[in-house]
C-alpha cells in the first residue's frame, strides 16, 4: 500500500492527494532509525554545541543553551531512551530540534535532521511495539513515506509535567559519554507510579553511593526520611541533595532495623514471638543476610524460649565472607545476653559462646542470594535490611522465590522500615516488627 | 556453602601446593559462582559424598598442567601425555584428601571418589542447582582455580 509522498505532484489525481496533506512533521534520525515530530510543536532547528552543564540533573539533560537570550534546557533523546549515541567531541556542533510545547521550550539533540514531510493524517498507523526502541506510550503513530518508516513521537506525553509519568531515569552512575555499542541499564521506578522528582534523585544517589535501591518496599520510609532530612539540612544551612558517599550513609543510618548488630533483648524476642504461631514440627527457618550471626542466634533463643517443644533448623547465610566465617564461633558480650538464656551459653577460652546444642541447630553458609537455593517448605524467613540493598529486578526475583519457598501459614520478617504489598502475603505485624503471613 | 567447609579446602590447597612445588603460592579472593563457567584446558574432578553431595574441580590451562607435572616428576615434560594426566589427578587427590581429613577433625564426615581428569579446549562447566565457591591459587607456573560445589544432604 503506498502512501502519499512529498514529491512535486503532477496531474489532478496527485493534486487531490496533495490537497489532503493535513499533517506535517520534521523527520530526524536516532540510532539509525527514522523519527518524526509534529511540525506545529517545532519552533526551529539549529546546530549548537558546548552546552553549559547543569549539576545534579539526570544523565539525559545535556545542559542549557542560550537561544537568542532565552535559556533553554537541552535534552539528549538518545540518552533518554537508552539508544546508542555517537560520541562527539565537546567542541563539535550537534543537531538540535527546538520544541515549543504548551508550557516549555526545550531543545533535543538528535543524530541528523532530515526534512519536512507532509502527508494525510489518515496514513498514520497506530504504533506497534515492534517498531520502536522507545516506550510505546511516547509514540503517537507510525507512517511510511518514500519507502522509509517513521515513528512519530508524542512530545507532549514525553515532556509532560513532572508529576505525571516521567521517562525512566538512567542510572546516574553510568558514564555520560556513550559509544555505539555501550547501552546503560536503566533503573525503572515501580510500575505505574508517580514519583516526585526529588525522591527520584535521592533514589538514584542512594543507589550510586549506598547500594540502596528505592522500591515499593522502602518508599514510604525514604519519603518520610527525605522530609525530615530536608528540614534538618535547611536548619544547618546545607543543601539537601546527596552528593557524597558519607551523606548517603548518614541519610541511611535510621533505616537499620531495631536490635540490629546485637543479640536481641528478651523483650524484643517476646514481642516478635507473640506475633507467630506454629503448629507443625520440625521448623525450617531461613535467615539470609545474617551478617555476623546475631539474628540467627536470636531466632534460636526465640524458638527455645517460646516454642520449646519443637525441633528446628536455621539456615543462615551471608555473602560477606568475613562476617559469616566468624558466625559459628561468635563471641558474646556478657551484658547483652539475657540471664534466662545463660544456660544455652558456655564459657570458652575466647569468651562466652552459645553451646554446641544450639550451634548444631544452625547452619551458617557463605551464599549469594542471587544464586539458586535448595530450601523448601520453610516456616519462617527472617530477611531484614537485605532486600532493599538489592537491585530492583533482583528484589522482585527474590520476593517471588521467598513466596514459593514458604509454606502456607508461614511467616516473613522484613526490616523494621520495609513494607510489603503482595497478594499472597497478609500483614500480621506492627510498627517495630514488619511481619507477613503467607495466605 | 557451609562456612566451616571453606577453610579446610583453602588450607589444604595452600599446604599441598607449597609442598609439592617447593615455592610460594598465593591465594586470590574467594568468590561464589552459579551458572556456566569456562574451564581452562585441564580439569581434575573429585566427587564428594557423605554428609554432603557435590564435587571439587581443579582447573588450570595446559601449560600450567605440564609445568606442574614436570616439577612433581622432576623431569622435563612438554605435552599432556599419560604421565602428566596421572600426576595432575594425583595432585587433585592429595588436596581433596587433606581437606577431607581436616573436615573429619571438625566433625564432618565426607567421602571422596577417585579423580577424573578432563582435557580439551573451549570447555565449560555448569552447576544449575548448586552454588560453587571459587578459590583462585597463584603459582609461579600459572594459576589453578579450585572450584568446590557442595550442598548439604538434607
Amino acid at each position: 500500500m503506498s502512501t502519499t509522498t512529498t514529491d512535486l505532484a503532477k496531474g489532478p489525481k496527485d493534486n487531490e492527494r496533495l490537497a489532503k496533506i493535513d499533517f506535517k512533521m520534521i523527520s530526524f534520525t536516532l540510532a539509525g532509525r527514522d523519527y518524526g515530530i509534529d511540525i506545529l510543536k517545532v519552533k526551529e532547528i539549529r546546530k549548537a554545541g558546548n552546552f553549559t552543564k547543569v549539576p545534579n540533573t539526570p544523565v539525559y539533560v545535556r545542559g542549557v543553551d542560550n537561544l537568542r537570550g532565552d535559556i533553554i534546557p537541552v535534552i539528549d533523546f538518545r540518552t533518554m531512551f537508552n539508544l546508542p549515541a555517537e560520541t562527539k567531541d565537546k567542541e563539535s556542533q550537534e543537531s538540535i530540534v527546538i520544541l515549543r510545547l504548551e508550557s516549555l521550550v526545550l531543545g533535543i539533540v538528535v543524530d541528523t535532521i532530515e526534512k519536512v514531510l507532509g502527508f494525510a493524517s489518515e496514513s498514520i498507523q497506530p504504533p506497534h511495539p515492534i517498531f520502536g526502541d522507545i516506550n510505546i506510550k511516547y509514540i503517537s503513530g507510525v507512517v511510511e513515506n518514500a519507502g522509509r518508516l517513521y515513528i512519530i513521537l508524542d512530545v507532549d506525553r514525553i515532556f509532560g509535567e513532572p508529576e505525571e509519568e516521567a521517562p525512566a531515569p538512567v542510572e546516574r552512575a553510568s558514564v555520560s559519554e556513550h559509544t555505539p555499542d555501550a547501552v546503560p541499564a536503566a533503573e525503572v521506578p515501580g510500575p505505574g507510579t508517580n514519583i516526585p522528582l526529588d525522591l527520584q534523585f535521592v533514589g538514584e544517589t542512594l543507589a550510586a553511593f549506598g547500594q540502596f535501591h528505592l522500591s515499593p518496599l522502602n518508599r514510604t520510609w525514604v519519603s518520610s526520611r527525605l522530609q525530615e532530612w530536608k528540614k534538618s539540612r535547611k536548619d544547618r544551612d546545607l543543601d539537601f541533595q546527596l552528593t557524597q558517599k558519607d551523606e548517603a550513609e548518614e541519610f541511611l543510618v535510621p533505616f537499620a532495623s531495631s536490635q540490629s548488630g546485637r543479640i536481641w533483648t528478651s523483650e524484643a524476642v517476646s514481642s516478635f514471638a507473640g506475633l507467630l504461631s506454629f503448629n507443625s514440627s520440625p521448623l525450617v527457618v531461613w535467615n539470609p543476610g545474617c551478617g555476623r550471626g546475631y539474628e540467627a542466634y536470636s531466632i534460636a533463643m526465640l524458638l527455645q524460649a517460646h516454642f520449646s517443644g519443637k525441633a528446628y533448623k536455621i539456615w543462615a547465610s551471608d555473602n560477606d565472607l568475613l562476617s559469616i566465617s566468624t558466625a559459628p564461633s561468635l563471641i558474646l558480650d556478657e551484658d547483652e545476653v539475657d540471664p534466662s538464656w545463660k544456660n544455652f551459653t558456655v564459657q570458652s577460652k575466647h569468651g562466652l559462646q552459645f553451646n554446641s546444642d544450639i550451634k548444631a541447630r544452625i547452619v551458617f553458609e557463605f551464599h549469594d542470594l542471587n544464586h539458586p537455593n535448595p530450601l523448601s517448605e520453610v516456616h519462617l524467613v527472617v530477611i531484614r535490611d537485605v532486600i532493599s540493598y538489592l537491585k530492583t529486578s533482583d528484589q522482585d526475583k527474590l520476593l517471588t522465590e521467598i513466596t514459593e519457598k514458604v509454606r502456607p501459614g508461614g511467616y516473613l520478617l522484613l526490616g523494621t522500615h520495609e513494607r510489603l504489598e503482595h497478594p499472597e502475603w497478609k500483614s500480621v505485624g506492627n510498627e517495630t516488627w514488619s511481619v507477613y503471613q503467607k495466605i | 556453602m557451609r562456612v566451616e567447609y571453606i577453610n579446610p579446602f583453602v588450607e589444604a590447597a595452600y599446604n599441598v601446593l607449597t609442598e609439592v612445588l617447593a615455592t610460594d603460592v598465593k591465594r586470590g579472593n574467594l568468590f561464589l559462582k552459579s551458572a556456566t563457567k569456562p574451564v581452562q584446558g585441564v580439569a581434575a574432578i573429585v566427587g564428594l559424598a557423605g554428609e554432603v553431595e557435590g564435587r571439587v574441580l581443579f582447573d588450570m590451562n595446559k601449560q600450567t598442567a605440564t609445568k606442574i607435572a614436570s616439577v612433581m616428576n622432576m623431569e622435563e615434560l612438554t605435552e599432556i601425555d599419560d604421565l602428566v594426566k596421572a600426576t595432575i589427578s594425583e595432585l587433585a587427590n592429595m588436596i581433596t584428601a587433606q581437606a577431607v581429613t581436616k573436615l573429619h577433625e571438625l566433625g564432618f564426615k565426607f567421602d571422596l571418589t577417585p579423580p577424573a581428569l578432563i582435557t580439551g579446549d573451549n570447555m565449560e562447566i555448569s552447576d544449575q542447582e548448586v552454588e560453587a565457591l571459587i578459590v583462585p591459587m597463584e603459582t609461579p607456573h600459572g594459576s589453578i582455580e579450585i572450584n568446590v560445589a557442595v550442598r548439604e544432604r538434607s
